[in-house]
């Protein structure tokens, strides 16, 4: 059995919860939340952490080098990084509009990249 | 649009400016015109490329860009007058308007009302006095922040980060993930700066050290910063002799706290609250010169983007109000007075008895606390901190409560539940 602390990030107060975890990876008690959310959310945490990728690419604009983009959906944050290194090597061209997809099925996880401004020039 | 009849003239068009204007033409204003010193709408939210905005005021996690378009195209669809590279040099009692741009030169206006809108600016080296060297390396985290996601630079290979606030450990992980070495985040107080989400996301999830009670006392490198040393500080925030470590580093950011821009302010004759930072406003954010308002960051720094915009709606909609029906007139004048562990609070003043959201900062971080207004409100706290400002609505008829020409109420946090 193993121990694990998540900080849960539902409200201000931040709670330090202890998991406890059996040999196959299941959680058997849950200590240190306050709320119902909190206990919810420290379990999907342990579970699948996942995050919104943010990030900027390359463009062939004259007005601006870097261009803000980010991921639709979440990714598991243990892609996080390899994510990052995929989108070094992205070039947009403007007109782009803010929601256009710019790399669909990033590294094959069914999530798209998506411009988060627009660019018309 | 002639100069001569603006209705409400806003200056900044960040979250605040935008909203603020947005509001006003709303509210019936006709002629509402954005100055704005940047090139584009939108302030710092275009370098804010990471999510997190607009939770609350839109019900959805979008990134500061994609804040700044839902804004930019109502501007553009209400037919609200702009002018960019634009920048304000002088307001007056008066409320006369000096502005300057290359393709008008000075252009002179008469708003019938005024929004500030200004935001605020970053604490920078000078303000903390760290001895040391005067080498190249060392940035603000906003800074850091425009060169990364903006201009395309990597301000260093190896780089340390003084103060736990928002915008350094938000580029604590920008710079994690473009392959930038974070090799710690050094916080002064006991606890982190910033919200808990960024500490979890920003920091845990890139294993960059948090040091706590720790600060920079010495710069070190000629050309380059080349080290940095750090020491931890006792109760009194002073350095432990004895307790020194240099760290090899070649960047230092300083996330070390924001200051709201109230030169204009100043110039105008509006008073400032020493506490907030901004002008001191009533419940229309109207500050001591009437047909001046204030909204956002301006006036004193938020958490959340959502509240920025929030607060300058309220400027925006009475600044409208003043050109259609002149005098607005007011019922009284209570002044809040900051008691026991309470920082600031705004509005610091309140005037004619309608729904009040109030905007409270603590000084210290407190476990089980019962936050007190006068006699008319109460809330008890299982934790208040410096960081996540405490929002407290009352209604109209809540503040009926309070006794003919109250003049003061003093708010404050008691100790127990």
């Amino acid at each position: 059995m193993v121990e694990e602390k998540i900080i849960c990030i539902g409200c201000p107060l931040g709670c330090e919860t202890n998991l406890k975890i059996d040999d196959q990876g299941e959680v058997i008690k849950i200590t240190g939340y306050k709320c119902k959310e909190g206990r919810q959310y420290v379990l999907e945490e342990y579970r699948s952490p996942v995050r919104v990728l943010t990030a900027t690419v390359l463009t062939q604009s004259s007005a601006r080098p870097l261009f803000p983009v980010r991921s639709n959906r979440p990714l598991l944050k243990t892609q996080l990084k390899e994510a990052a290194k995929a989108l070094a090597g992205v070039k947009v061209k403007p007109p782009i509009r803010v929601g256009q997809t710019i790399l669909s099925n990033l590294m094959n996880t069914g999530v798209d990249v998506i411009a988060t401004d627009d660019l018309t020039y | 649009m002639k100069f001569s009849d603006v209705d409400v003239a806003v200056i900044g068009s960040g979250p605040a400016g935008m909203a603020a204007a947005i509001k006003a033409k709303e509210e019936g204003a006709e002629h509402v015109l954005i100055l704005e010193r940047q090139e584009q709408l939108g302030g710092l939210l275009h370098q804010c490329v990471h999510n997190g905005f607009g939770l609350l005021y839109f019900g959805q996690d979008l990134t500061g860009p994609e804040y700044a378009c839902r804004f930019v195209e109502k501007v553009r669809d209400l037919g609200i007058e702009v002018l960019l590279e634009t920048m304000v040099t002088q307001i007056s009692v008066d409320r006369k308007l000096t502005a300057v741009n290359s393709r008008e030169g000075p252009i002179h206006l008469q708003p019938k009302s005024i929004v500030l809108a200004m935001g605020c600016r970053e604490r920078s080296r000078g303000q903390l006095s760290i001895p040391g060297t005067r080498p190249a390396g060392i940035f603000t985290a906003g800074t850091a922040q425009r060169l990364v996601n903006v201009e395309g630079f990597i301000p260093g290979k190896k780089v340390v980060i003084l103060g736990s606030g928002d915008i350094g450990m938000i580029m604590a992980r920008r710079l994690s993930l473009e392959g930038v070495e974070v090799k710690a985040v050094v916080e002064i107080l006991p606890y982190v700066g910033g919200l808990i989400r960024n500490e979890v996301q920003c920091l845990h999830d890139f294993d960059i050290p948090l040091l706590l009670e720790h600060t920079v006392t010495q710069i070190h490198g000629e050309q380059r910063v080349e080290a940095v040393t750090l020491a931890k500080v006792d109760k009194n925030k002073r350095p432990v002799d004895g307790t020194e470590q240099n760290i090899e580093c070649d960047t230092l950011l300083l996330s070390v706290g924001l200051i709201p821009e109230n030169e204009l302010s100043r110039m105008a004759g509006v008073d400032l609250d020493p506490l907030a930072g901004g002008p001191v406003v009533d419940e229309r954010r109207e500050t001591n010169i009437p047909g001046i308002f204030a909204g956002g960051n301006v006036v004193h720094v938020h958490d959340l983007v959502d509240d920025v915009s929030w607060e300058a709606e309220i400027a925006g909609a009475w600044a409208a109000r003043l050109p259609q029906k002149g005098d607005l007139e007011k019922k009284g004048k209570t002044i809040l007075r900051p008691g026991r562990n309470i920082r600031s609070i705004v509005p610091q003043t309140i005037s004619d008895q309608s729904d009040v959201t109030f905007y409270i900062r603590v000084k210290e971080m407190e476990e089980k606390v019962r936050l007190r207004i006068g006699d008319i409100y109460h809330r008890a706290f299982r934790v208040v901190k410096p960081s996540e400002m405490i929002k407290v609505d009352l209604l109209k008829k809540e503040l009926k409560r309070l006794k003919e020409r109250t003049t003061e109420l003093d708010v404050e946090c008691e100790k127990g539940e």
